[in-house]
């Protein structure tokens, strides 16, 4: 059987090649190779994970978005309606105020015709009191120029000043 | 056009064989004369054996001489295996032609055949340099690319090795070694590579190939050696004390150590089963081919060159069909010796025994 004969030089060379290729291997190939595979897994694992949460970030962003334009609107709408209001409200304020103003112009002006009025009428009474004095006294001078029509007429007058009192 | 190229092949395939039938019976016809049978066995082992030099084809007389390194009854010697191979006698040291050192160097010395301490770069050896220089330069390159390119993931060749690395690697060592992987996988991996290129090699049949490297004993016991040098020396523990106190009634440890010494048994026969399980089955797929291949010479010289004709196509076919097989089998039995290694080595590392009892 020399096929099961073991040959001490190809034990000793396989032996010696095996532990080269071993030492030569494991100090320059297998850590580096074992290293990169599995830094290339990790990076793909990592793009995969980052890519998934992009993805869900960015159908969030959707929804997000859809919300916000929602609001918005709402707001819009809000905002709108807030501004008619205070619209109204001012268009409200400005008539009153207005009436308010209106009728105190008008009072002022009531007042002052009333007064003017009242100064023309006392004008007008003192005037016609004066003329009607002068015309007086131009009757008087006329119908009274004897004494004793004057002391009958002054004490005429006296009297009547004294009832009145 | 790929039919085209096919036929090709094809027609060229038919045409080698019948050159190389050819050529053979003639030469067989003129080198021996009348007497044209030939020796099976011979052929055999002499194929699946180691030798001083190594074979080309279409030639049967010369050998690419390697170097032949003895250590004789007065010193070294280094000296050109072709100055040995046809019956050439240089420094003393000759071929034996007979006896238990039929093929090998030998000496003669106060008239008996001796034989010297023999280191020369045989076929074999010579063939595992090669497969140990592939496997490097192979490995080399698929770290460069991984220097030079970064993240990009290799193409091609370089690819595949990447996807055999990372088989074994992640998808074998890893699994059953857990935080120890990184520990023995450079052994594993190149215990691996080595094994498969050479198995690889060996189904080669012209010179870079054709050394049957794993089917030869001494390499697969280097390799299981290894591994048994491994799990003793790396053995924890618990390792031990399974081995020298296993977990079984005392009626089987004490006062006969039957238990014992079936573990201590089993320590030497799990790597003897690795040694034997390589070598038989690279020998066998190689041994089935050439057999397959040796029948048409047989049946030729036998019934005649038709018969051998008809034969040459059913041998050839079934060759070609060992020779596939072969090659899947290549890369099982080099995947089975990584995979049981992996495994004997986390054997000698066990952590919980009763809690891996227990699952």
């Amino acid at each position: 059987m020399e096929l099961f004969k073991l040959e001490f030089g190809l034990v000793f060379w396989m032996f010696v090649a095996f532990l080269c290729l071993f030492f030569l291997l494991s100090k320059f190939a297998w850590p580096a190779i074992i290293k990169a595979i599995e830094d290339r897994g990790e990076l793909i694992d990592k793009g995969v994970a980052y890519a998934q949460e992009a993805k869900s970030q960015l159908d969030n962003a959707k929804t997000e978005a859809d919300k916000l334009v929602a609001e918005a609107r709402s707001q819009q709408n809000d905002i709108l309606r807030e501004a008619a209001k205070m619209r109204n409200q001012i268009i409200e304020n400005a008539r009153g105020e207005a009436q308010v103003e209106a009728r105190k112009v008008f009072d002022a002006a009531q007042l002052s015709i009333e007064q003017a009025r009242r100064e023309s009428e006392e004008q007008l009474r003192r005037e016609v009191s004066e003329i009607a004095l002068q015309i007086a006294e131009k009757v008087l001078r006329s119908h009274i120029s004897d004494d004793k029509a004057q002391q009958e007429l002054v004490k005429k007058y006296l009297n009547e000043v004294e009832t009145k009192n | 056009m790929n039919k085209l190229i096919s036929a090709i092949i094809a027609l060229a395939i038919v045409g080698l064989m019948a050159l190389g039938y050819t050529s053979t019976m003639h030469h067989r016809a003129h080198s021996n004369g009348e007497e044209a049978a030939i020796d099976p066995k011979e052929v055999i082992f002499d194929h699946l054996g180691d030798a001083y030099g190594w074979e080309v084809p279409f030639d049967h007389s010369s050998r690419i001489p390697l170097p032949i390194i003895v250590k004789g009854a007065n010193g070294w010697h280094v000296f050109s295996s072709a100055r040995v191979t046809n019956g050439g006698t240089c420094e003393g040291f000759y071929m034996a032609k007979e006896g238990d050192y039929k093929g090998r160097v030998v000496e003669m010395v106060n008239g008996a055949e001796v034989r010297p301490l023999d280191f020369s770069i045989t076929k074999n050896v010579a063939g595992i340099f090669i497969s140990a220089v592939i496997v490097l330069c192979m490995m080399l390159s698929l770290k460069r690319w991984y220097k030079n390119q970064g993240f990009k993931a290799p193409r091609g060749f370089k690819g595949m090795l990447e996807v055999t690395v990372n088989y074994v690697y992640n998808d074998t060592i890893r699994p059953i070694l857990g935080k120890d992987a990184p520990r023995y996988a450079p052994y594993l991996l190149t215990a691996f590579f080595l094994i498969l290129t050479m198995n690889l090699m060996g189904l080669m049949v012209v010179f870079p190939g054709g050394a049957n490297i794993t089917g030869n004993l001494a390499v697969t016991m280097v390799m299981a050696l290894c591994t048994f040098a491994i799990t003793t020396f790396t053995g924890n523990r618990e390792y031990w004390k399974e081995i020298f106190w296993p977990d079984v009634p005392l009626a089987l440890k004490f006062p006969i150590p039957m238990m014992p010494l079936i573990e201590i048994l089993g320590m030497f026969t799990k790597p003897i089963a690795l040694m034997i399980r390589l070598f038989a089955n690279m020998l066998g797929g190689h041994m089935v081919v050439i057999v397959l291949v040796l029948l048409i010479f047989i049946f030729s010289t036998m019934f005649g060159l038709a018969m051998g004709a008809v034969t040459s196509l059913f041998s050839v076919l079934f060759a070609l069909f060992m020779l596939a097989l072969d090659t899947l089998v290549s890369f099982i039995q080099a995947y089975v010796f990584t995979i049981l290694s992996t495994i004997f080595i986390s054997m000698a590392h066990p952590v919980h025994h009763h809690a891996e009892a227990k699952e």
